[in-house]
């Protein structure tokens, strides 16, 4: 009996935990804010300095400018936002996105993520859990089209303004169910195609062979890059000899490479619909000596593909941030709030191709 | 006097586990209570029940699968699956009723296959659900191209987001399956046989029970579970994922060992799972309230499996060594 006792007990102290750890979150994102100011402090330093911003200070900047006029700070409005998993480091940077940026308008925002890529009831939940406390705007990056609509729906419903960050909602489904939302922060894949065939076009003076690697047909991003890169590739008078689509995968794009170079000696560009298909196709070059003859773009300027490109294997690739992109959904969300039609508001977060001349610059990129 | 006393005294003996659970479930809701304004409401309740209906519906399936010494691991693809084949159904034109039957009827004879292959084929449940698991995934994979199904009519979506009075559907449908998962295992000569099939096969089949038979039913219970679990899921999301139930079969497991069940069979108790389902769903929607990062909440999970097997199993010695 008395060990019961002591198992109860030691129960109670586990839940116990639970709530005090609840209480340490607030620390951490104390010192957050610290780190944040820091690095506000050696931003203006730098600025001071050199007489010139980092490519990531000046699409800061942009951001600040498109969404002109900024709305008000301190305005205590509680915020909330519900992002895919956050094993993947995409989603983490733009949590820092969100925080930082309620920071800086003295607004509060939770953040919640599901499990796993594919729990999409699980998502759903988290909606549901957070619309019984009173959350002033939510901001959503739903895991699939349809998984959040109802969820949605009983927002509209208790008048809880909700956007939707990087992610789309199957518009069609959701006005049938009667919901709708109050704006959407889309990535502009089909510009992250254009930038990259453009880089390619710049370096062979609109000359030559050239190649599209995609991703998986009929995912919206790969078919969007791959149109992009398309349209500009012939708007300058290229010759598109081959466009394979690779699902995204190295190794699919490195035998792809291979096969087009053999029946294409002379290309000059291949465009490709990320950085680790571009990598594959980099791989295949080296093994042919090519590398130097060939110009290799791709997208999402990963940590592996920043290491290529400034050890000269690859050429450039196409960044976007998610920290920004973060930012944005809170002053959407703010400006919603204040009685503004956000709806027009759509893909402007701010994109840079990186090449050999300002990966430098790229640091503080995020 | 004391015959009712010493009877008062074996029911609290046998419920005991139980009560401890209860006692959990109420010391959380006290503290998230405590720490939270927003815990405490009809609204959040209701929440609460809606999003545990699909883990109950699938868990007392698996508690019935448990107690009688096997285990079912296809049972997140079978939701998958079922929700599969109702979508394809409904964009074909089928009725509802005749989506919903199909959809069904496919979990049913999925279950029925795994009860079969173990039963007759004489596998290890483990092996033989493993497969069918990953078969059923791959399956709804290529038919769906894995993309997702959409475009139910209304009166499909109400079993997932609709209401009878202030009850969302889902709570309906998981309490009277409890209920009859309940019945089944605890009133019926079929319930008994299932734990006994789970403590001492052999002996049973001596005494002339058709033991593969009931094998095989308890299975198809099991797939028929998912089946229901998937219907819900997949008029909630008003979508049939290709992926939908992936990992949930784990839930179900953690909720019916952590309701009492025995992983070796003979022991199993659906009032028990469906207070563990409710403890695990309280956790995920308190984390969520509290806005504490759900990776805690793995851990969680993982902490009170570990110390409620514990009781249970010190309990188990007691009752024995009295």
């Amino acid at each position: 009996m008395k060990a019961k006792v002591v198992s109860v007990l030691l129960c109670m102290a586990m839940v116990t935990t639970m709530a005090v750890g609840c209480g340490s979150s607030s620390d951490s994102s104390e010192s957050t804010d610290s780190s944040k100011k820091e690095s506000t402090e050696a931003e203006g330093g730098d600025a001071e300095e050199t007489g010139e911003q980092t490519l990531f200070q000046q699409a800061e900047a942009q951001v600040d400018e498109d969404l002109a006029p900024l709305p008000d700070k301190d305005s205590g409005k509680k915020l909330a936002a519900i992002e895919s998993t956050l094993s993947n480091s995409f989603w983490v940077t733009m949590q820092e996105g969100y925080e930082d940026a309620a920071e800086e308008y003295g607004v509060s925002i939770d953040i919640q993520a599901t499990d796993s890529d594919t729990d999409t009831a699980g998502q759903l939940d988290i909606l549901n859990n957070m619309l019984v406390q009173d959350y002033d705007a939510i901001a959503v990056s739903p895991l699939t089209e349809d998984c959040l609509i109802s969820g949605i729906v009983s927002a509209n419903q208790q008048g809880v303004t909700v956007i939707t960050t990087g992610n789309e909602v199957n518009e069609e489904a959701l006005e049938e169910a009667g919901g709708s939302l109050d704006a959407k922060i889309t990535v502009d894949f089909h510009n992250q195609g254009v930038l990259g065939a453009q880089y390619i076009v710049d370096q062979n003076n609109g000359e030559g062979q050239v190649a599209i690697i995609a991703g998986n047909e009929g995912a919206t991003q790969s078919d969007a890059r791959r149109d992009g890169a398309k349209e500009t590739f012939e708007k300058a008078g290229m010759d598109v000899v081959a466009v394979e689509q690779c699902d995204f995968d190295a190794q699919k794009a490195y035998d792809a490479a291979t096969a087009i170079i053999e029946a294409n000696p002379d290309l000059v560009g291949i465009a490709c619909g990320n950085d680790d298909m571009a990598l594959g196709v980099v791989q295949a070059l080296e093994e042919k000596g090519l590398n130097d003859q060939v110009t290799v773009v791709g997208v999402d300027f990963t940590e592996e593909a920043k290491a290529a490109i400034e050890d000269g294997s690859y050429d450039a690739s196409v960044a976007m941030s998610p920290y920004l992109m973060g930012k944005e959904a809170v002053i959407i969300m703010l400006k919603a709030l204040q009685g503004e039609d956000v709806s027009s508001i759509g893909d402007s977060t701010p994109m840079a191709v990186v090449d050999a001349d300002n990966v430098d610059q790229m640091s503080d990129w995020h | 006097m004391s015959d009712r006393k010493s009877m008062i005294n074996r029911k609290v003996k046998e419920y005991s586990y139980v009560l401890i659970l209860l006692g959990i479930l109420i010391a959380m809701i006290l503290i998230i209570s405590m720490a939270s304004p927003y815990f405490f409401s009809w609204k959040n309740c209701r929440n609460i029940l809606n999003q545990s209906a699909i883990y109950l519906v699938i868990s007392v399936g698996m508690t019935l699968v448990i107690s009688a010494g096997q285990i079912d691991l296809s049972v997140g693809s079978v939701i998958g699956f079922s929700g599969m084949v109702m979508g394809m159904m409904s964009l074909n034109g089928a009725a509802p009723g005749v989506a919903i039957f199909a959809g069904l009827l496919s979990s049913f004879l999925i279950g029925i296959l795994n009860g079969a292959l173990v039963a007759y084929g004489k596998m290890n449940s483990f092996i033989v659900t493993l497969s069918t698991m990953t078969i059923a995934r791959g399956v709804i994979l290529i038919l769906t191209n894995s993309q997702s199904v959409f475009g139910f009519g209304t009166a499909f979506t109400f079993i997932g987001s609709g209401a009878v009075g202030p009850v969302n559907m889902p709570i309906v449908i998981s309490l009277i399956v409890a209920l009859i998962g309940a019945v089944i295992l605890h009133k019926t000569t079929f319930g008994n046989y299932c734990l006994f099939i789970g403590s001492n096969e052999v002996a049973l089949n001596r005494s002339g029970v058709n033991v593969r038979r009931y094998k095989m039913i308890v299975f198809g219970i099991c797939g028929l579970c998912a089946g229901i679990a998937g219907m819900i899921v997949t008029a909630r999301l008003n979508s049939a994922e290709p992926l939908a139930g992936q990992g949930y079969e784990m839930d179900a497991i953690a909720a019916a060992i952590l309701g009492g069940t025995s992983m070796k069979g003979g022991k199993g108790s659906i009032i028990g799972t469906i207070i563990a389902c409710f403890i695990l769903n309280v956790l995920k929607n308190g984390l969520t309230i509290l806005s504490i990062s759900s990776h805690y909440q793995e851990i969680l999970t993982g902490f009170i499996l570990i110390i409620s097997v514990l009781i249970s199993e010190y309990h188990e010695r007691e009752k024995r060594e009295v």
